[in-house]
């Protein structure tokens, strides 16, 4: 038994509050993407995007931990590692408006 | 830049920032000059080069890292190649396309791609010379042939093949359709420097330097369709050459 | 295994869909549909292609909620690494067009036939076996998928079944795949009157 399978209390284990909080974290994304959609500069939603990607990559790391399956944290890194690829294409895109480069 | 600093306070504290602003004469005000760097053009960037210059190898690690590594953890050759293509886009965008196509030539790009497909058929081929099947790993004449068979295919084969087209079509899509017309060799590498044929020289004499060069050009291609076409038909043959 | 998932995998088959739908799913599906919808509906085209973004990261979870990582790392490398670069640069090379609407009109006819298309896909969610069902065919099935994860670590040595049934039981489509991969890049040399990629 491992530790997201200790009952904790009222007969629920850790796993299960994690849970909770990724589907919290998961609410905070809908949010979030009011942002992405009506954001008035282009910036807005760049960062919005970034923030959405960086609360996935904790979404993903919360549910790793939560299902016991370790090689989540595997696509979170992808994540984190590709998120900024994506924030720095756009926002060079933005600023240069027409030639990426 | 708050850009609001119009008061003797902000002005001050503009000025004395000396990292950013080394370079330029003393401003009158942040306004004037946030302005004006909005119209020069945006290739280097303080903060995005030294970011990807500590990320990038630690991001083509991990890629290499999900390829070889896919046997026993989610990934394989299709995702880690995905992911080494992708540090080559944060280079090209943190050090501009130009350089980045002047460091990884187009022999690399091309063998990458039919060397993977080439493998993955050489792979699959050879049991078939021994008398077995289409990709059969168990008649390959390694150890543990199975095994070793197959990380080839994922590494050698298909990674390779979705890195090199990846990276391809993103050199390709960056230089979009060639207005110099056909498949004119000259055109391919040279269309850009159509306007002023010397400038291909001052980028490969210099490159760090010079990539505010490039940021130029692209404007440049980008904003006189006209002039480009005219000047392609004469560009290939006086630019022709110096590139490689 | 905790309660929530098992509460999922174990639920009847009768019983109706919504009810088995946890908190994280109801709110990662509502973000996907969000997303897919206004990367329909946006007018401006580079606000599509971040809003498309976004909606790969809504995917990417969802996948890994449902316990396919590989399909995960996969929407993670391709669409938040690559396509949104990808369609940035064509877009680059394209004109823009700066809009006073911020949202598409919608075409009421399309709309409909959308809708009834969306209607009649429900009415086969009732026969469809519950998410995580293990008398689902594509579980049960003892001469595929039970085959396939009996078998792989006998036949292959390699611990990963998708990797195994990709490389070796179906190495063949994955080679046929490949060269559809190498012949997307000539394809795009081809169309964009070009011989070398760099």
């Amino acid at each position: 038994m491992s530790l997201v399978d200790a009952p904790l209390a009222a007969g629920y284990t850790l796993g299960d509050f994690l849970l909770v909080a990724a589907a919290g974290f998961a609410v905070l994304a809908v949010g979030m993407l009011y942002r992405a959609v009506v954001g008035p500069t282009m910036q807005d939603r760049v960062l919005a995007v970034n923030v959405l990607g960086t609360n996935t990559v904790v979404i993903l790391a919360i549910l790793g931990a939560a299902l016991g399956e370790p090689t989540f944290l595997d696509i979170a890194l992808v994540y984190a590692l590709l998120n900024f690829l994506m924030a720095i294409a756009i926002s060079k895109f933005t600023v240069e408006r027409g030639g990426v480069l | 830049m708050s850009g609001t600093g119009s008061g003797p306070g902000g002005d001050a504290e503009t000025t004395s920032d000396g990292g950013f602003g080394r370079d330029r004469p003393q401003r009158s005000d942040g306004r004037l000059d946030s302005e004006r760097r909005q119209g020069t053009p945006y290739t280097e960037s303080q903060v995005i080069m030294p970011t990807v210059k500590i990320v990038a190898p630690f991001a083509f690690t991990y890629g290499l890292f999900v390829t070889f590594h896919g046997a026993g953890s989610p990934g394989g050759g299709f995702q880690g190649g995905a992911i080494v293509a992708a540090v080559v886009f944060m280079i090209a965008f943190a050090f501009g396309i130009e350089a980045t196509r002047q460091w990884l030539a187009n022999a690399a790009v091309v063998a990458l791609a039919v060397g993977g497909t080439l493998v993955f058929a050489g792979i699959g081929l050879v049991p078939v010379a021994l008398g077995g099947a289409f990709l059969q790993y168990e008649l390959l004449p390694i150890p543990d042939p199975v095994k070793y068979g197959m990380e080839g295919v994922e590494i050698l084969g298909i990674g390779t093949i979705v890195a090199g087209v990846l990276i391809g079509l993103f050199f390709v899509l960056a230089k979009g359709f060639s207005d110099a017309g056909g498949f004119g060799d000259g055109g391919a590498f040279d269309d850009e420097v159509g306007n002023e044929p010397d400038v291909g020289d001052g980028n490969e004499s210099d490159d760090g330097e010079s990539t505010g060069d490039d940021g130029n050009e692209t404007r440049d291609d980008n904003g006189t369709d006209d002039g480009q076409s005219a000047a392609g038909a004469t560009g290939p043959a006086a630019t022709d050459g110096g590139e490689r | 295994m905790t309660g929530a998932i098992a509460g999922v995998a174990s639920g009847p088959l009768g019983a109706p869909v919504v009810a088995q739908v946890t908190a994280i799913e109801a709110s990662l599906f509502v973000f996907v549909v969000l997303t897919a919808l206004f990367t329909a509906l946006a007018r401006d085209v580079l606000a599509a292609v971040i809003i498309f973004g976004a909606y790969s990261l809504g995917m990417a979870a969802l996948y890994t909620f449902y316990r396919a990582p590989d399909v995960a790392m996969t929407e993670a490398a391709i669409s938040a690494g690559v396509t949104t670069v990808l369609l940035l640069l064509t877009l680059a090379k394209t004109t823009r067009i700066d809009h006073e609407a911020a949202f598409e009109s919608v075409n009421l006819p399309a709309a409909g036939a959308v809708g009834l298309l969306f209607a009649g896909l429900m009415l086969t969610m009732a026969d469809i076996p519950a998410v995580g069902s293990r008398d689902a065919p594509i579980w049960s099935n003892p001469d595929v998928s039970q085959w396939y994860i009996a078998q792989t670590y006998a036949e292959t040595h390699v611990e990963n079944t998708v990797m195994a049934v990709l490389a070796a039981f179906r190495g063949f489509d994955t080679f046929g795949e490949a060269v559809v991969v190498f012949a997307a890049g000539i394809a795009a040399l081809i169309v964009l009157h070009r011989e070398v990629f760099a």
